[in-house]
């Protein structure tokens, strides 16, 4: 069954950032924009509420799916049963109170809408990660978190401290989604599907898989670079440089327990194994000693948070390596315990900073006058985060501890998991005490400068009093809230696999774990006591040795390998082009290239027929060619180029393939009339110079061995290649068979070009007129600083009576008459081609190139002004924009009519028009139009930038004028 | 025929790779051509059969095979395309860095 609820509060929060961006230039301030802004979060809560609260009487998980990529089998799946939920509801829960929040932390400013468009993608993205109902979507919400983190942390982007924080993050949480992505694939390759429903059932299957080891530790790896985890926890504390508010959201309750869900979803169906048991426990053993100990040399309020939350993300992977039921129980209640009292706490630090403007520890003290508010919020929540009764915190520690001391763990663990408990404990406790007493009870450091500051507005402070608040009704409340341990139980027995009993009574009587609470509670206070004495000794004990130096080493080492590797790179395309050569040419040699020995001896000469025709084209291609490449002068050499050209489509014409041969042959002559109206472009000493240095002896002997060498592998290459060629096609005879009945055609080649495979064609075209248009804007934009003053007013330049050709060169009448005479005749023979081209030779192509022959000749005899002047009416733009137009119409068409895509309509019968025998106005003639029109106009936009004239014809025509004035 | 055809194919390739090594830029554009030619010359030439008719249905003896002209066709028209971008190129060489000489070009670097 689709249930909607589902997709709903996605597609809100997708909504409400749309909503922020739109309110970018309205100039709200951030305070109003919150209080409209946090409609949306609150009502993607309430809907995961109820849709959570429909499932408790059936217990089922209600599930989302619709077709994403069929073809690989993915869907886009969405899941909620009692885990997904205490995310989702954490997740909006605490996301409606930080966009409140941020509103009042940025009040007056106006462009604080960047900051909320950011955390409701955020928080799209994170509600969706604990949503999805499949691995890939999981993974696309996971990169959905990394990019809008890096965005938030990154918010203040002129700080660089900020954005060595956001990258640092970035890098860390990016590189471990890459790896669990690996992780997820060879999941799906064990189990065959990437849905949850699948993956989780088939926990036996993944345990015994040989790939267990492998995809395990990568998917561990991603969640532990997430979840801040011993040693890649040192992004955390650094993306503390992000605004508090999103602080509170990323760095309490979401992002970094986003590597907690991915361990705690897949327990079922990769826990229980000794790996992860030992990997988990080790890891979160350690993280959670660590965080404690370096949290407690803190000074600043938001590191000092940051360095518990890593302690407190240590106890929870600590616990989901354990396989107890007491081990889920205490996971669930420190998850919701946590996320309340740190947002809290991170609420409160923020508005201590906005308030007196500083969060160091040292400045702060003695404000319990000033604002009595806060003191008791930040209390509450500290007294929750210590892990004292009567307060949710210490619910949790209890529970902890005794799932530390649970008879069923192994020697060592079963001693060091209680024992790093305690010291972790006590810590933390300490640190809890070091915020509260440092902010509001001790003395600032410079009695002088005491703090100021007052208790905010209510909107303020009421977002971190409400989590504070449930801490401590949690803990008093004399009845247990059904609601709350049915919703809890539900969420544990999704990631243990099996029921856990969940109660939320306080005093469990007198037992092992209350007496290690004592002692931690006995130990903490005695840290607090001598803080003095104690945190000056853990600052000097090895201040260098962190893992930050060997991030940054890392860093910095990849840093200047790249620098070193473009220090090769000089600039000099040459030397690329050498290096390139060679290395092309190395990889056909190493792969075997020229399996086929050359055996001469059984190779038969014969120049019957036709062959001896196709040896002329070949030497008259080669041999120009050599002359293109020795000749000295450069426009000698454009017109060896064209003759190489007019070998080709001989050849080609010796097929026999005329279609090809006419293209060619347009196309050759189209291009050596484009290549000496640019070359005309170029002023004479530069081609001097060009010429010059063709044949300076310099490097020459190189050149050649090198292009010498090329040309041998090629040509090896080559022979090879049409040796061993099938001597019978696949595809070919399907064409020749289908051309006629399927596409209307007798010309094969044609039908394939516009029927068979048209959309190519389509893209052909489309790849042309860029061409063209990329001349256009590369002329007129790119050169315009070096050449303004030649682009005045054309009209003042315009001399109608001398028409200058190409080179500035005064052409003769006759020709122009000619030229009068070609530009009709050019037209009707491209008509004609159209027409009759889908059963004779000649096509679109052709008949478009055709005509801007009959245009180029125009360009070259009576120049660039003389020509826009007469064919005014030829539009280029628009010609190119008739014919990609027409082309995609054409398509549609086809399906309207056809049955699909390009499929052949004969519109003539279809209307009965009454047509000249042989020819059928079908969707292929109008394709054929349209190409000639595409081509046209890009062949023309190309003649008018490269035939528009330049500095030089202006000199030309100022010394021709003085010319004619002595005569 | 082949072994006549490849080294042509060779020598085109060659003279192409020559005039692109050397110095001169307008030279680059030439030697550009002479390499698509080449290549065209050789996807051409790997029609599998030995056509002794054009390739239109009412041919009555052995057509050539229409699937490599039709793929050399359209290689031809966006090699022109290619061709007269890279004219444009030289020109806004000659003008930005009033050199023919590609060892000068060196704005790739900044």
């Amino acid at each position: 069954m689709q249930d909607f609820t589902l997709a709903i509060p996605l597609l809100l929060l997708g909504i409400g950032t749309l909503t922020a961006l739109a309110f970018s230039r309205s100039g709200w301030t951030a305070s109003r924009l919150g209080w409209i802004l946090f409609l949306f979060p609150l009502s993607s809560f309430l809907l995961i509420l109820f849709a959570f609260s429909t499932t408790i009487p059936s217990g089922k998980a209600l599930t989302f799916s619709i077709p994403w990529i069929p073809s690989l089998g993915l869907n886009f799946s969405l899941y909620l049963d009692g885990l997904s939920a205490l995310f989702a509801l954490l997740i909006t829960g605490i996301g409606t109170l930080v966009v409140i929040y941020a509103g009042q932390y940025f009040s007056d400013d106006a462009s604080a809408w960047r900051f909320h468009a950011y955390i409701l993608l955020f928080m799209l993205a994170m509600l969706g990660l604990v949503l999805a109902g499949d691995l890939i979507v999981l993974f696309l919400f996971w990169e959905g978190t990394s990019i809008s983190s890096f965005l938030l942390i990154a918010y203040k982007f002129k700080d660089e401290a900020a954005r060595k924080g956001a990258f640092k993050s970035l890098f860390i949480t990016g590189g471990g989604g890459i790896a669990m992505l690996a992780g997820f694939l060879f999941i799906m390759s064990v189990t065959g599907s990437a849905d949850f429903k699948t993956v989780l059932a088939s926990g036996d299957l993944l345990r015994a898989s040989p790939l267990y080891a492998v995809l395990f530790t990568l998917v561990a790896f991603g969640a532990f670079t997430k979840s801040a985890q011993f040693p890649a926890h040192i992004w955390l504390p650094e993306a503390m440089t992000a605004p508090t508010p999103a602080s509170a959201f990323l760095h309490s309750a979401t992002m970094v327990k986003a590597g907690v869900y991915l361990l705690t979803r897949l327990n079922p169906a990769l826990g229980g194994t000794d790996t992860w048991f030992w990997t988990l426990s080790i890891v979160g053993l350690t993280t959670m000693l660590v965080g404690a100990y370096l949290g407690f040399k803190q000074n600043d309020l938001k590191p000092l948070l940051a360095y518990s939350t890593i302690s407190q993300l240590g106890v929870l992977v600590a616990l989901i390596g354990q396989d107890t039921e007491i081990a889920f129980k205490a996971l669930v209640i420190s998850i919701l315990a946590h996320a309340l009292y740190k947002s809290a706490l991170f609420m409160s630090a923020g508005i201590i900073d906005h308030e007196t403007g500083t969060r160091d520890l040292r400045k702060l003290g003695g404000l319990r006058k000033q604002m009595p508010l806060m003191f008791g919020i930040m209390g509450v929540a500290a007294l929750s985060m210590a892990g004292l009764p009567p307060l949710f915190g210490f619910l949790a520690k209890e529970t902890l501890l005794a799932s530390a001391t649970h008879p069923s763990l192994p020697p060592i663990v079963d001693t060091l998991f209680p024992l790093t408990t305690v010291l972790a404990g006590a810590l933390i406790l300490a640190q809890a005490g070091l915020a509260v007493w440092g902010v509001f009870l001790g003395k600032p450091a410079d009695e002088k400068h005491p703090p100021h500051g007052h208790d905010p507005n209510f909107a303020f402070w009421l977002a971190p009093a409400i989590p504070a608040l449930l801490s401590l009704l949690i803990g008093l409340t004399p009845v247990e809230p059904q609601f709350l341990v049915h919703f809890l139980a539900e969420a544990a027995k999704a990631a243990y696999g099996d029921k856990v009993k969940i109660s939320l009574a306080l005093w469990t009587g007198i037992n092992v774990p209350l007496i290690l609470s004592i002692v931690a509670v006995t130990l903490g206070a005695l840290l607090f006591w001598q803080r003095g004495r104690i945190r000056p000794l853990m600052t000097n004990f090895l201040p260098h040795l962190t893992v930050n130096a060997l991030f940054d080493g890392t860093v910095s080492g990849l840093d200047s390998l790249s620098r070193t590797a473009t220090r090769l790179q000089g600039g000099r395309l040459r030397v690329y082009l050498r290096i390139i050569l060679l290395a092309a040419m190395g990889l056909v040699v190493l792969f075997n290239g020229f399996p086929v020995r050359l055996s001469i001896p059984s190779l038969t000469w014969n120049f019957e027929g036709l062959n001896g025709l196709r040896m002329f084209s070949l030497v008259m291609l080669t041999a120009s060619a050599v002359v293109s490449t020795v000749i000295r002068r450069d426009l000698y050499a454009v017109i060896a180029l064209g003759i190489t050209g007019l070998g080709v489509a001989v050849w080609m014409a010796l097929e026999p393939s005329p279609d090809v041969a006419l293209v060619q042959l347009m196309v050759d002559i189209l291009s050596t009339v484009i290549l000496i109206l640019s070359l005309s472009l170029i002023p004479r000493k530069l081609r001097d110079r060009a010429n010059e240095l063709l044949h300076s002896r310099r490097g020459m002997l190189r050149d050649a061995l090198l292009a010498g060498l090329a040309g041998l592998v090629v040509a090896g290459l080559a022979f090879t290649a049409l040796n061993t060629r099938p001597r019978e096609s696949v595809v070919s005879p399907f064409y020749a068979e289908n051309a006629k009945p399927l596409t209307g055609a007798k010309d094969i080649v044609g039908a394939i070009v516009v029927d068979f495979r048209g959309a190519d064609t389509l893209m052909e075209i489309l790849v042309f007129s860029l061409a063209g248009l990329g001349i256009y804007t590369l002329l007129h934009y790119a050169t315009r600083k070096s050449t303004d003053h030649t682009h005045e007013e054309p009209e003042k330049q315009l001399k109608p009576n001398s028409p200058r050709g190409v080179f500035s060169l005064p052409t003769s009448p006759m020709l122009h008459t000619l030229a009068y005479i070609m530009l009709p005749l050019a037209f009707m023979l491209g008509v004609t081609h159209m027409m009759y081209g889908h059963d004779q030779p000649g096509d679109g192509f052709t008949a478009g190139v055709i005509i801007s022959l009959a245009i180029a000749q125009w360009y070259m005899l009576f120049g660039y002004y003389e020509t826009r002047r007469k064919l005014a009416w030829l539009n280029r733009n628009n010609m190119i924009a008739a014919g990609l137009t027409l082309a995609l119409l054409n398509a549609l068409g086809g399906a309207a009519f056809g049955g699909g895509f390009f499929a052949p309509v004969d519109y003539g019968k279809m209307f009965g028009l009454p047509l000249p025998p042989g020819f059928y106005l079908t969707n292929s003639f109008l394709f054929e139009m349209s190409i000639a029109l595409s081509v046209m106009g890009a062949a023309t936009l190309i003649l008018d930038n490269l035939g528009h004239p330049r500095e030089e014809d202006l000199e030309a025509d100022a010394e021709l004028a003085a010319l004619e004035e002595k005569q | 025929m082949t072994l006549l055809t490849s080294l042509a194919i060779g020598i085109l390739f060659a003279a192409g790779i020559y005039q692109i090594l050397r110095r001169n830029v307008i030279r680059a554009a030439i030697g550009l051509v002479l390499i698509s030619n080449a290549i065209n010359l050789f996807l051409f030439s790997t029609g599998a059969y030995n056509g002794q008719a054009a390739a239109y249905s009412t041919a009555a003896a052995q057509i050539s095979d229409p699937l490599p002209q039709a793929l050399v066709l359209t290689a031809i028209v966006i090699s022109m395309g290619g061709f007269a971008f890279v004219l444009s190129l030289l020109y806004v060489i000659s003008t930005r860095y009033k050199t023919s000489d590609g060892d000068e070009v060196k704005g790739l670097k900044n």
